[in-house]
């Protein structure tokens, strides 16, 4: 009773400020200050200034470049500590509780069983990497961009681990290495910030990059080089995060 | 290059931070020493900006050079320049100490540790440095998520600690988003300077009202202020004890400096309900600064004593922001200044103490000044700025505290503040009591080296806190000038 009082207590003390005061704008509001004060110049100026026909990805990795670099270092920092706190304690395996044993003797084959393991690996793998590739080179332009790709990326690495085939993996990644390859995402893009440094700009300022393209060019290619990292990173803390579960747990098929 | 200092102060960190494991992989020194010098170099670059920034005035930093409400910018006045200096000498120093705690035959997870702290210190110095609010919450979960981290490594005890904090954190950061985007609602930007142009223009007080009831707990329970305060003993006294200083001494800091901004800087004082966040403020402030020191007093380990104590050392700060002068307002950043190093250097005492015997009792500390006079000689001297004795920088904040509540006839709050000091002077004087006069416990060594007193990497921290403290306490009117270059015409 005590701990419904707290709950309808909270519930009642977060809604009541926004329907009392009615701070936020309607949905959809034309007229209201997020949709007038800076939509405006994003919308008129973004593919003047960044070369980019995707406005989203012109504002996440142009205008608030220093954000997204922070984001995929949170990335980064979410798979280290998963790491580093799995491994600072002492391995132990948790032994599945009777019951759960008991129920598994009726509950028929695993559905992933019936799957042609070989055939999945050999036949999907290389495709969604193919389209990884793609929604990272064409994020600048269409929908998608470096964290979807990671992702994709990433879920390449967990159908090998989760479908065990006869065939070796596409790739094989131990913990210290993935971890290591998250790292080196976010710094590819931090060191993308540093070259307009070097050109004599400001730190992500990717029309002062000292290289021999066109004006227009170098956002793009800013952009591209940002977005790669932003894969690697994301692709690598899948991969850690996956490595580092996988070592402290037992599966209760293990004597497949 | 000297354009980018504001910049490179944020980035040398986390650039040696990102690829510290792939360095480890190459050679099992070499991340560790990159990490090092970057932070050094962190360091020294916050000391040239800061002599910029006094001669100068304030820089104002476009990242990518757009122009202000597109871009996100980076603002370093004397106020926060100073804290930069700060806070990156005690994320070095916290680096060459942690060196000493850690497993020697696992590389990959020292390096790991210090690329959490290298980020730590980077998400500090974010926070400190950026002028944007969406940013500032960036930084903010860097922050949180190293410090979540850092805690769980210490040991059972610290996984529960990091766990709690990580639930209530969690809780502080939506509150933080939600009352940012309340803000944004009503004035369409996320720059720091605009949002205060565009709020002062008036119409906007409910909104500002409902932001400010999420933002107070936001920031009290990131700087553990008094009623948000339940994560934090457990969570400051089982931390990694590597790491501690710096979670202990800076991480309860720069929220603190976060909220000035929110109610000085954006908000400002012609909102209409300023006199009341302001007397909410007060009221826990001055109930935090008593019940942290009487909570204090029933401890027996040390840790435990030191992150009580926090509870009520931040309440000084607050009380600073709730009288709302500028020389109260000075005070209050000369505090966070002091305790800074203050903590920091209690923090590096106990973990001294525990590196050589393995103890963390004060029972056990008989006559320990014997064995290890330079990190007592630290522990007296924190504890009596704690305490307020001239001339260490604790009796100067609370001077100018005290002043800044004279002057606007606030008698409560100087009595708090008498009251709360002598507290502090019963547990602190008990400290020094068991240091110095009480029989000697026996204690064992737990390493046979042949150093004087300790590795020189936690006498230096030892020493450089010991200079800190009577530093900032002997040259207290220069500081003091630095700050209230930023600080004249903010306040009431």
């Amino acid at each position: 009773m005590r701990r419904a009082i707290t709950i309808i207590l909270l519930i009642v003390s977060i809604t009541v400020p926004f329907i009392a005061f009615d701070v936020l704008p309607a949905i959809g509001d034309p007229a209201s200050a997020p949709n007038t004060h800076v939509s405006d110049y994003y919308i008129e100026h973004a593919i003047e200034e960044c070369n980019s026909p995707n406005m989203v990805t012109a504002v996440i990795v142009d205008y608030r470049a220093f954000d997204t670099m922070f984001e995929t270092t949170v990335m980064f920092l979410a798979g280290l500590s998963v790491v580093i706190i799995l491994a600072n304690r002492p391995k132990s395996r948790i032994p599945a509780p009777a019951s759960l044993k008991r129920l598994r003797d009726t509950s028929g084959n695993p559905v992933y069983r019936t799957v042609n393991k070989d055939v999945m690996i050999s036949i999907i793998e290389p495709v969604i990497l193919i389209y990884a590739m793609y929604v990272l080179f064409h994020g600048e332009i269409s929908l998608g961009g470096g964290f979807q790709a990671g992702a994709l990326i990433g879920m390449t690495y967990l159908l090998d681990i989760m479908v065990v085939g006869r065939k070796r993996p596409i790739f094989n990644l131990p913990k210290d290495n993935s971890a290591a390859l998250a790292g080196i995402g976010p710094f590819i893009y931090a060191l993308t910030g540093f070259i307009s440094i070097i050109g004599g700009g400001l730190y992500l300022e990717y029309n002062k990059m000292p290289l021999p393209v066109h004006q227009a060019e170098l956002h793009s290619l800013g952009i591209t080089a940002v977005e790669i990292g932003v894969t690697i990173g994301v692709a690598g803390t899948i991969i850690t995060i996956l490595n580092a579960l996988m070592e402290r747990i037992s599966f209760d098929d293990d004597n497949d | 290059m000297t354009a980018n200092i504001p910049v490179l102060v944020i980035l040398l960190p986390l650039c040696s931070a990102l690829p510290c494991l792939a360095l480890t992989k190459v050679n099992r020194h070499l991340g560790n020493a990159v990490v090092k010098i970057a932070c050094l170099g962190s360091f020294v670059l916050s000391v040239i900006q800061l002599t910029e920034v006094v001669k100068n005035g304030p820089i104002h930093y476009a990242i990518g050079n757009y122009a202000v409400p597109y871009g996100i910018e980076l603002v370093i006045d004397s106020l926060n320049a100073v804290l930069l200096v700060a806070f990156s000498l005690i994320g070095i120093l916290t680096l060459i100490f942690a060196g000493n705690f850690g497993d020697r035959k696992r590389p990959m997870m020292i390096a790991a540790a210090n690329a959490e702290i290298a980020l730590l210190i980077t998400g500090l110095l974010g926070m400190t440095s950026t002028g944007d609010v969406f940013n500032l919450y960036v930084f903010l979960e860097i922050t949180s998520l190293s410090a979540y981290c850092l805690i769980s490594l210490g040991g059972s005890r610290g996984v529960v600690s990091a766990y709690r904090y990580m639930l209530v954190g969690t809780i502080a950061a939506t509150f933080y988003l939600l009352g940012i985007g309340i803000l944004y609602g009503a004035t369409g930007t996320l720059n720091m300077g605009d949002m205060a142009k565009i709020l002062n223009e008036g119409g906007h007080d409910n909104a500002m009202l409902v932001a400010m009831c999420f933002l107070i707990p936001a920031f009290g329970i990131k700087m553990a202020l008094f009623p948000f305060h339940g994560w934090q003993p457990s969570a400051y006294a089982h931390a990694e004890p590597g790491s501690r200083p710096l979670i202990t001494g800076v991480m309860g800091k720069v929220p603190a400096l976060a909220m000035f901004r929110f109610f000085f800087c954006i908000y400002g004082t012609d909102f209409r309900f300023v006199r009341l966040s302001l007397i909410l403020l007060g009221v826990f402030s001055v109930i935090g600064m008593l019940y942290g020191s009487i909570m204090a007093m029933g401890q027996s380990d040390i840790r435990k004593i030191l992150a009580y104590s926090s509870v009520a050392q931040i309440g000084y700060i607050s009380l600073g922001f709730a009288i709302g002068t500028p020389i109260s307002l000075a005070g209050a950043f000369l505090h966070m200044l002091g305790h800074a190093f203050m903590k920091g250097g209690l923090f590096f005492c106990t973990g001294a103490i525990r590196y050589k015997y393995g103890t963390a009792d004060i029972d056990n500390f008989g006559r320990i000044y014997k064995k290890m006079p330079l990190t007592c000689g630290l522990l007296v001297i924190a504890s009596l700025s704690m305490i307020g004795i001239p001339p260490t920088v604790g009796f100067f904040s609370k001077w100018y505290l005290a002043l800044g509540a004279a002057g606007r006839h606030e008698w409560i709050y100087i009595a708090v503040l008498v009251i709360s000091s002598l507290l502090n002077a019963v547990y602190f004087f008990k400290l020094i009591e068991k240091v110095f006069i009480r029989q000697s416990a026996g204690l064992k060594e737990r390493w046979k080296s042949e150093e004087f007193e300790l590795p020189v990497s936690i006498i230096l921290p030892v020493v450089v806190c010991f200079l800190a403290i009577l530093g900032l306490g002997l040259f207290n009117v220069r500081i003091i000038d630095i700050l209230l270059m930023t600080l004249e015409g903010v306040g009431l």
